[in-house]
């Protein structure tokens, strides 16, 4: 195998999608060949740069109102399927109960002021998920091992962040760093998912609003699941320590990811 | 008659309306474009529903009707200036005078400074074709899905994405700055 070779196979050899003798081949020639070595840095360095900083442009709101007000939430019985869903033929009176059905649970929601701490929350998570994004050097400690890791934050908090998910092929840990999380310190844990970036914050429970509705059981846990500015994120607690997960992939992925932090 | 799953289709569909209007907006390249795109490909998901086969892939069969719309209604429209452009120009390889390793320094040297509306800038120059390769990549879908996005062998997905990549890589490393 020589260097052209090699260059074509870079992106499939990170990304773990060669078999085993290709991987070695590719390996081997990685580790006696200057040049490869840089361009693979290079790629990676690429792959990073997408990952962390290509600006995103979610949903707006409005829009998101508008797709959920026409789509239909059951099928009508003998409505004809028509290729646009919402023509003229729309009887207003319906248009504006549907947008009162709406936005009736909405606006509840938002009176509650407990719902607004929670959102609030919501809120936190995203944008430490954003800055550790968006910072130069996310990872403080980079490493895929939970032993490196967890270790590190010693001295550095003044509580254990422990979890019990090492890290697997599907969920990779990058890393770690320290953050904050509303007005308290937080263990960041970053994983991988394929391109996408995962980070778990772990902080100290109490004095927070936490959900108290909306409430589903996974693992051995009560998770609440919301979305923010196109982010998922899923909070839950644990005894004294709070976690939230959040991320750009979707929000199957992200609750499993969070049985395996939470078995 | 409607498909009866068309109503259950929906809250897994519009969870992707984010995916759907990033990749909008980088293919129409302004705010007002994207909405109606992802507006059109809700319409037009929603009028074929009962086309979807159910375990399939949905959030495949989104982006490849949002392309498909693209392709049909905004770029014959509007006549997109990009088509054919970076990636096109000429077959990106490794020839020798790319194998370098000081060359190699200075390129990751000059990665690592991008900014975000670098990227951005990069790859609204790219070609049609090699943005939305590398949009999906980042998205998450696996070649196949992109495959069957761009209606494509998956071994073109893979040739597409080390040009556009390899095209991307150019434009970021003669960045002036």
């Amino acid at each position: 195998m020589d260097c052209h070779d090699v260059r074509d196979h870079l992106l499939d050899f990170q990304r773990g999608q060669l078999g085993g003798d290709v991987a070695t081949e590719v390996r081997r020639h990685i580790d006696g060949c200057v040049e490869c070595a840089q361009a693979d840095l290079v790629e990676r360095e690429l792959t990073l740069l997408l990952e962390r900083r290509t600006p995103q442009y979610p949903a707006p709101i409005g829009l998101k109102r508008r797709l959920m007000a026409r789509w239909p939430s059951a099928p009508a019985a003998g409505a004809p399927t028509a290729r646009r869903p919402w023509p003229r033929v729309l009887v207003p009176a319906a248009l504006a109960a549907a947008v009162l059905l709406l936005l009736v649970p909405v606006a509840f929601q938002l009176l509650s002021p407990h719902s607004q701490a929670t959102a609030v929350m919501v809120s936190e998570a995203v944008n430490d998920h954003v800055r550790l994004l968006q910072s130069q050097h996310p990872l403080e400690v980079e490493s895929s091992g939970i032993h490196q890791v967890i270790p590190w934050f010693t001295g550095k908090l003044d509580f254990a962040p422990g979890i019990r998910f090492a890290g697997d092929d599907e969920f990779p840990l990058r890393g770690g760093a320290v953050g904050y999380f509303v007005d308290r310190k937080a263990a960041a844990f970053v994983f991988g998912r394929r391109l996408h970036t995962i980070s778990l914050f772990v902080f100290k429970a109490e004095g927070l609003s936490w959900p108290t509705s909306g409430l589903e059981h996974l693992g051995r846990e009560e998770i609440y699941q919301s979305s923010a500015r196109g982010f998922n994120v899923l909070l839950w607690r644990e005894g004294e320590l709070g976690y939230a997960l959040v991320s750009d992939v979707n929000a199957q992925d992200l609750k499993l990811l969070a049985a395996k932090l939470s078995p | 008659m409607p498909d009866p799953a068309v109503g259950d289709l929906g809250p897994e569909a519009l969870a992707y309306a984010d995916a759907l209007h990033n990749l909008a907006r980088y293919l129409t390249g302004n705010d007002t474009d994207a909405e109606d795109l992802v507006q059109e490909t809700y319409s037009r998901a929603l009028g074929s529903a009962g086309q979807f086969t159910p375990g399939t892939n949905l959030k495949a069969w989104l982006f490849r009707i949002l392309r498909n719309t693209f392709i049909s209604q905004y770029r014959r429209q509007r006549g997109n200036p990009t088509v054919g452009g970076l990636d096109t120009v000429a077959p990106i390889g490794y020839g020798p005078a790319d194998v370098g390793r000081a060359k190699d320094e200075v390129e990751l040297d000059r990665l690592r400074k991008v900014m975000a509306e670098e990227i951005e800038r990069a790859l609204m120059m790219l070609a049609e074709d090699a943005r939305t390769v590398i949009l999906l990549d980042l998205e998450g879908l696996t070649e196949v899905e992109v495959a069957h996005v761009l209606g494509c062998a998956v071994g073109t997905v893979k040739s597409r994405l080390f040009r556009a990549r390899a095209a991307l890589r150019a434009l970021l490393k003669d960045w002036k700055r």
